[in-house]
């Protein structure tokens, strides 16, 4: 790489080549069989320059044709962005990962073995409810992935993830419950019987379909739904939206804005989690800061483009979409802090409400502005203190910035979402509801 | 050249399957994409990259990849996954095997036009909606451009190469009033050149004044209305809520969804026809041949209001003892074919938009569309613009439409249909498994359907 960069040094300012090379093995059941397995290996360079003080991108799978790729890289240039920042002339720790993300067994695990664990899965749900239909993916991935700069900065790492997701349908007529659930980690470590329990006592609280009121009134957010909350507050601390003052959180840092208990930290030192890797897809340290700190905003997220532009340093959330996509800010891990009540005390709290589970629609619609308005996909009624029941064709409405003041209580035990974001239960005083035959 | 090399590799194994096939794509694409003021990213890329498919005792194997050195190995890794998963007969539709080298000539080619010329062209749109008025906060302008050349061969004998050209530009604009911020999108995609893409001005007016009439608009009062859908809503409504039910890889292994989905079931009245049509030129859906080498056809799914279609692969209709319909298609190497929508669309019925207005009291005008979303039987999507209905008239602009229902209540629901019959191609494209976006286009005319669920205040 280095010999490249030598290469193309010499006819631009600086250049940065970026590398990556993984392979995705991913074990398919459908209909409680094994369906497919569908292995994909990639293989990508992306080419970074400045020249003349303008940045200049290129990417190409597949052939070796270095030249051609400078040449473009070198023609987008002459229109690029103006550079607010130079490639990093020293990657810290480049030799020594701190954090851990690559768990060798990942790697070796056989496709036999991965076709057991789903069997298994389905096994369980078969002795629980032989009518269900269940889908299981078992996938593994392994991706080593190659930084080096004209300027001497460079760094490489092997990165591991597993994964076990589901989804069990039950079908009734016209009525059709659908519940998915899945477990990420970069080690292999996870727990079959953490995914299928949490499923089965979903499907044991949807067996009866409930109706329920318009109007206000108290909701539960599930870990697994918390995203219709969170979403806006992701998006509107982005760096890039704060500093075109797209988002309406720009002037709100160190104010008040939330209830206290909410904390959000951006980590991506975490070992395993999806989300963490000793550096960001341009050389900056990923580390754990608050974004929202009791309720204030403590910080934005930047990359290092982003970062120039706005005066700031990169807070190491430069990341790339895909090989062909340049890096922007991007969350590594979000965690968001636990609370001290159970969700079984939230339920016995309420005397007539709602518990949001899944929603239709999630980041549809003007997420910036905070709005949301989500078909309730799943989610179960509360009356009197106890879940009684599933409620259908259901919406939910409201404005994320606004709702997050009036938090009652975040839920005592968080949960991975995705295998980068970590939410407690979220207990809100109330939410507007909206259902069929007003 | 391909030809040569995938028909050797396929010579030598295809005794160790019932089935091969094997893909590659070459493809270079341009994308521009101005954000507020500036120019945020050019960036020119290629893309080589193929894939195995191999059935073996009904059961299949898949590998993508970059590297072509080694074609006769992934062939060889493909049979094997395929191994551990067949347990049963392959069984895929007949197909007669077909030789075919299609190229697309575009009336003006956008891989001759220069970067520069291009940039300058998305710039200008981009100065449209910027200029528009004060209260025009930021804006997004992405032109995209993308020349795919597909080699496909089999073990049965077919080799075809497609050229697949795609072209597309999505506008956007941000609004804001205070703490009031407003989005508004309009997109055009096509398979055509690079000409279509040179006068859309209005295109990107539109994109501006839509957002910042939305800051004038109040937030919608929840509930149950008639409601009229606009051609794009209506195209999304029948491409997302009821196309998707039509793939047959849905329903052909689950006996409770194909009982749902029973031909010769009454779907809605009399007046609604639905097609997806794949073999329409030049539509975004379009293709002679589909990624199995099917040849593309006009499908009726619903005709005088009973369902009487489904779209295929050669694997469901086997399956289901029904005809191979060419709708298996794949987004790229990076993923096998499987049953997608082409060119789907409402047919025209005979009642004027006036007449679909008249005697609503209180309803909701919901045009165009920021995205849409089904799980089965219940689906949601998001207005782009909307409108109260007041006494058979349309009255005052609301925001935050987002409708909500069940598939089959909503296509009985359906009292009207328009005479306004468009096809819609904008930039984005359909999500299924994984691969999206895929492009397709949708269309229908203006639609009244009576108790829709709508969110809100």
């Amino acid at each position: 790489m280095e010999k490249y960069l030598q290469q193309v040094g010499k006819k631009v300012d600086s250049a940065e080549l970026f590398k990556v090379k993984s392979k995705t093995v991913p074990v398919n059941f459908e209909v409680n069989r094994l369906k497919s397995i569908d292995i994909s290996e990639s293989e990508g360079k992306a080419l970074r320059v400045i020249n003349q003080g303008r940045i200049g991108f290129s990417s190409f799978t597949g052939s070796e044709d270095f030249d051609l790729m400078v040449e473009k890289a070198v023609a987008t240039s002459e229109f690029g962005v103006k550079a607010s920042f130079d490639f990093p002339e020293k990657i810290e720790g480049g030799k020594k990962e701190k954090v851990i993300v690559y768990d060798e067994k990942v790697v070796d695990k056989s496709i036999e073995e991965m076709v057991k664990v789903g069997e298994n899965i389905i096994e369980r749900v078969k002795d629980f409810n032989p009518k269900l239909r269940c889908d299981v993916t078992i996938l593994k991935d392994y991706s080593e992935v190659e930084y080096a700069n004209s300027r001497g900065g460079s760094f490489s790492y092997n990165k591991t993830a597993i994964v076990y997701s589901m989804m069990v349908q039950q079908i009734e007529d016209q009525d059709m419950l659908m519940i998915y659930s899945s477990l990420e980690s970069g080690e292999d470590k996870l727990n079959t019987e953490e995914l299928v329990s949490e499923i089965m006592e979903n499907i044991k609280w949807g067996e009866k379909i409930v109706p329920i009121n318009n109007g206000k009134m108290p909701a539960i957010f599930t870990p697994k739904a918390a995203l219709t909350l969170i979403l806006p507050v992701i998006r509107g601390l982005n760096g890039r939206m704060v500093w075109e003052k797209i988002s309406p959180l720009a002037n709100q840092k160190n104010k008040k804005l939330w209830s206290q208990l909410l904390t959000l930290y951006n980590d991506g030192t975490i070992d395993f989690a999806l989300g963490s890797a000793p550096f960001d897809d341009e050389g900056v340290e990923m580390k754990k800061y608050p974004l929202v700190e009791k309720g204030e905003i403590k910080n934005f997220y930047y990359d290092l483009q982003t970062a120039g532009m706005a005066g700031v340093e990169s807070t190491g959330n430069g990341l790339r979409a895909g090989i062909q996509s340049e890096p922007a800010p991007t969350l590594n891990n979000l965690i968001m802090e636990e609370g001290t009540v159970s969700f079984s005390e939230m339920i016995e709290d309420i005397k007539e409400g709602i518990i949001i589970d899944q929603v239709l629609g999630l980041g549809q619609g003007n997420i910036i502005s905070g709005a949301f308005s989500n078909n309730v996909q799943l989610g179960y009624k509360i009356e009197n203190g106890k879940i009684i029941g599933r409620v259908k064709d259901v919406m939910i409405a409201g404005n994320a910035i606004e709702e997050l003041k009036n938090i009652i209580a975040l839920g005592d035990k968080s949960r991975w979402i995705s295998g980068k974001y970590k939410f407690p239960h979220i207990y809100l005083k109330s939410l507007t509801v909206s259902t069929k035959g007003n | 050249m391909m030809r040569e090399i995938f028909e050797k590799v396929l010579k030598n194994k295809k005794d160790k399957a019932d089935y091969i096939e094997i893909r590659a794509e070459k493809k270079e694409f341009t994308t521009i994409h101005f954000q507020g003021e500036k120019l945020e990213k050019i960036n020119c890329s290629q893309q080589i990259g193929g894939d195995v498919r191999a059935l073996v005792k009904g059961g299949w194997g898949f590998i993508s990849f970059n590297q072509f050195d080694n074609l006769e190995e992934k062939v060889s890794e493909a049979i094997e996954v395929a191994r551990l998963i067949g347990k049963e007969e392959s069984r895929l539709a007949v197909n007669s095997p077909v030789v075919e080298i299609i190229k697309q000539d575009l009336d003006k080619d956008f891989r001759q036009i220069s970067l520069r010329e291009k940039k300058e062209l998305v710039g200008n749109y981009n100065n449209i909606i910027m200029n528009f008025s004060p209260q025009i906060q930021s804006s997004k302008v992405i032109y995209t451009d993308k020349f795919s050349t597909i080699y496909f061969a089999n073990s049965e004998g077919s080799y075809i190469e497609q050229e697949k050209p795609f072209l597309s530009v999505s506008f956007t604009a941000i609004a804001r009033k205070g703490d009031n911020v407003q989005i508004a999108n309009e997109s055009i995609g096509t398979t055509k050149g690079f000409e279509i893409i040179e006068k859309i001005s209005p295109k990107a007016q539109r994109a501006a004044s839509r957002a910042v009439n939305l800051l004038r608009a109040e937030s919608v009062e929840g509930g149950e209305y008639t409601v009229i859908l606009d051609q794009i809503l209506g195209g999304v409504f029948i491409h997302e809520a009821f196309g998707h039910l039509s793939e047959a890889d849905f329903l052909y292994e689950d006996e409770r969804m194909s009982g749902l989905m029973k031909l010769g079931k009454k779907f809605g009245s009399p007046k609604l026809n639905v097609v997806d049509d794949g073999s329409i030129p030049n539509l975004l859906g379009s293709a002679k041949y589909d990624d199995e080498g099917i040849r593309t056809r006009k499908n009726y799914l619903i005709k005088d209001g009973i369902l009487v279609g489904r779209l295929h692969s050669r694997e469901t209709a086997a399956k289901m003892g029904e005809e191979p319909t060419g709708n298996a298609r794949a987004l790229n190497y990076r993923f096998k074919p499987i049953v997608r929508m082409t060119n789907t669309y409402i047919e025209n019925g005979d009642t004027p938009f006036e007449d679909l207005l008249s005697g609503i009291k209180k309803g909701i005008y919901a045009k165009d569309c920021y995205g849409g979303m089904t799980t089965f039987e219940m689906f949601t999507f998001s207005a782009g613009e909307g409108y109260m209905i007041r006494d058979g008239k349309i009255a005052e602009p609301v925001k935050d439409v987002v409708l909500s229902g069940n598939l089959f209540t909503t296509l009985l629901n359906i009292e009207g249909v328009g005479n306004d019959l468009k096809m819609i191609e904008s930039s984005g494209g359909c999500g299924k498994s994984g691969q999206g976006p895929l492009p397709v286009s949708f269309g229908s005319p203006h639609l009244r359907i009576k108790k829709v669920v709508v969110g809100g205040k």
